[in-house]
């Protein structure tokens, strides 16, 4: 399984989600966007959005720290 | 120590030797903070931001069953970069602020739950009563009840700003402020937060622009001077008297259209916008308890954070107080935790344990 997280360092809910992945013993790839453009490009790209945390899970893309929804692409 | 050169900045280098060798910042203890559906709790706090946190630690130090339950540690002023005005810190990041108060209430045997509250139920028998706090599949009892559920963003209720949520249009310049590097950015308000939002996305953008509906904006003395600065650099500039009616785009955001025209034309282009126009109480779980709520939907307290319900507290920025910093939500919370423990005390108003534990166990 594929995990990618876009981050920025500063974003609260970022960390939140890090930590849930981490507490699951999920491994993944951390993006940091903020000094990044062609990073944040390729967020933008697949997720539509200009807003972090951005999760990939195998190309299955969840905005935010969305428990639930990451529970169940990661099949926790 | 000689007279200090102008773009010498002293303050970062003594800090650090200062804070190791004088401040603990750490707990000194660590507890298992894992909540305990068969404890009867002697406070229950709603929300884990400064005032529910501060309210945590000091219910601790004075020996209660604790329980917090909130959605995020440290809650709302994660998401400011620095504050100026919290006593003893001269400049700290929101979120250092708010991990070093969530160290601080770990230094105690709190109790510390990472979720949403769905209900607050009161049970009364006779003048006695407890709370029951609902958290997923999980029920927690309590004597006493602080409220410090803080609040949420205000939108600005116009087409387009559903639409273009996230995409263009948001709500947290620390969070996403980096991902619009070099573009034109709007900021609407003109609090001090809205200031505050739009001299960090500054740093971001190639210009911003704050859109107020008033006659001039009121940040704090400091930030006014910060955004003097900016506007003599062009990196700032203020539209006053106008209001955004709607937001336009394609994928992502593209244009705002004013009430009025400005420099000749309704519709402004943008690439991003960001909305600081002040914020609501979350007061819906509060709402089927009879508390006293003022006309905003904030709960009404006194001085000592009392609700009308003996046994129920609120702090923080939920409470009608009209001047709301991380200081006086603090100082609220504390005084809903000491009060709270002298309600405890009295053993009065409380149902008895052994019915209570009863309840627990049948479930």
């Amino acid at each position: 399984m594929e995990v990618k997280i876009y981050t920025t360092p500063t974003c609260p809910w970022c960390k939140k989600a890090k930590a849930f992945l981490k507490e699951n013993k999920v491994a993944y790839k951390e993006i940091d966007v903020s000094n990044d453009d062609a990073a944040s490009k390729e967020m933008i790209k697949v997720s539509g959005q200009m807003s972090v945390p951005v999760v990939s899970v195998d190309g299955t893309v969840i905005i935010g720290f969305d428990e639930e929804k990451l529970r169940k692409a990661l099949k926790l | 120590m000689g007279v200090l050169k102008k773009g010498v900045s002293p303050a970062a280098a003594s800090v650090e030797t200062s804070v190791s060798s004088k401040v603990i910042l750490e707990p000194r203890r660590k507890f298992d903070y894992t909540p305990d559906a068969s404890v009867f709790y002697d406070i229950a706090i709603i929300g884990a931001g400064v005032a529910g946190l501060a309210a945590a630690m000091y219910a601790g130090r004075l020996g209660l069953k604790v329980l917090v339950i909130g959605e995020l540690q440290g809650g709302t002023i994660t998401l400011t970069k620095s504050i100026e005005n919290y006593p003893g810190f001269i400049s700290v990041e929101g979120g250092e602020l708010g991990r070093l108060m969530e160290n601080h209430a770990k230094d105690y045997d709190v109790d510390i739950l990472s979720g949403r509250v769905e209900k607050i139920q009161l049970h009364r028998g006779g003048k006695k009563k407890h709370f029951a706090v609902l958290s997923g599949d999980k029920k927690f009892f309590s004597k006493t009840l602080i409220v410090a559920t803080g609040t949420e963003v205000r939108k600005l209720g116009v087409p387009g700003e559903k639409e273009f949520e996230n995409k263009g249009v948001s709500y947290c310049a620390l969070c996403d402020g980096p991902l619009f590097k070099g573009k034109v950015i709007g900021v609407v308000g003109g609090s001090d937060s809205a200031v505050k939002e739009a001299l960090l996305l500054s740093e971001y953008g190639k210009k911003v622009y704050i859109i107020y509906r008033g006659k001039a904006v009121r940040p704090e003395r400091q930030n006014m001077l910060r955004l003097n600065e900016k506007i003599k650099e062009g990196k700032i500039e203020v539209i006053n008297d106008t209001n955004i009616v709607e937001i336009k785009g394609d994928a992502v955001i593209g244009s705002v259209v004013f009430d009025r025209e400005y420099k000749g034309s309704k519709e402004f282009a943008l690439g991003g916008l960001f909305v600081y126009i002040g914020s609501l109480p979350l007061n819906k779980l509060v709402k089927g308890l009879r508390v006293k709520l003022n006309d905003k939907g904030e709960i009404v307290i006194n001085g000592n954070s009392e609700t009308n319900i003996r046994g129920l507290y609120a702090a923080g920025d939920i409470t009608d107080s009209e001047w709301k910093q991380a200081i006086t939500g603090v100082a609220e919370g504390v005084k809903a935790a000491y009060y709270g423990y002298q309600y405890v005390g009295e053993g009065v108003g409380v149902l008895p344990l052994r019915k209570a534990k009863k309840k627990v166990v049948k479930k």
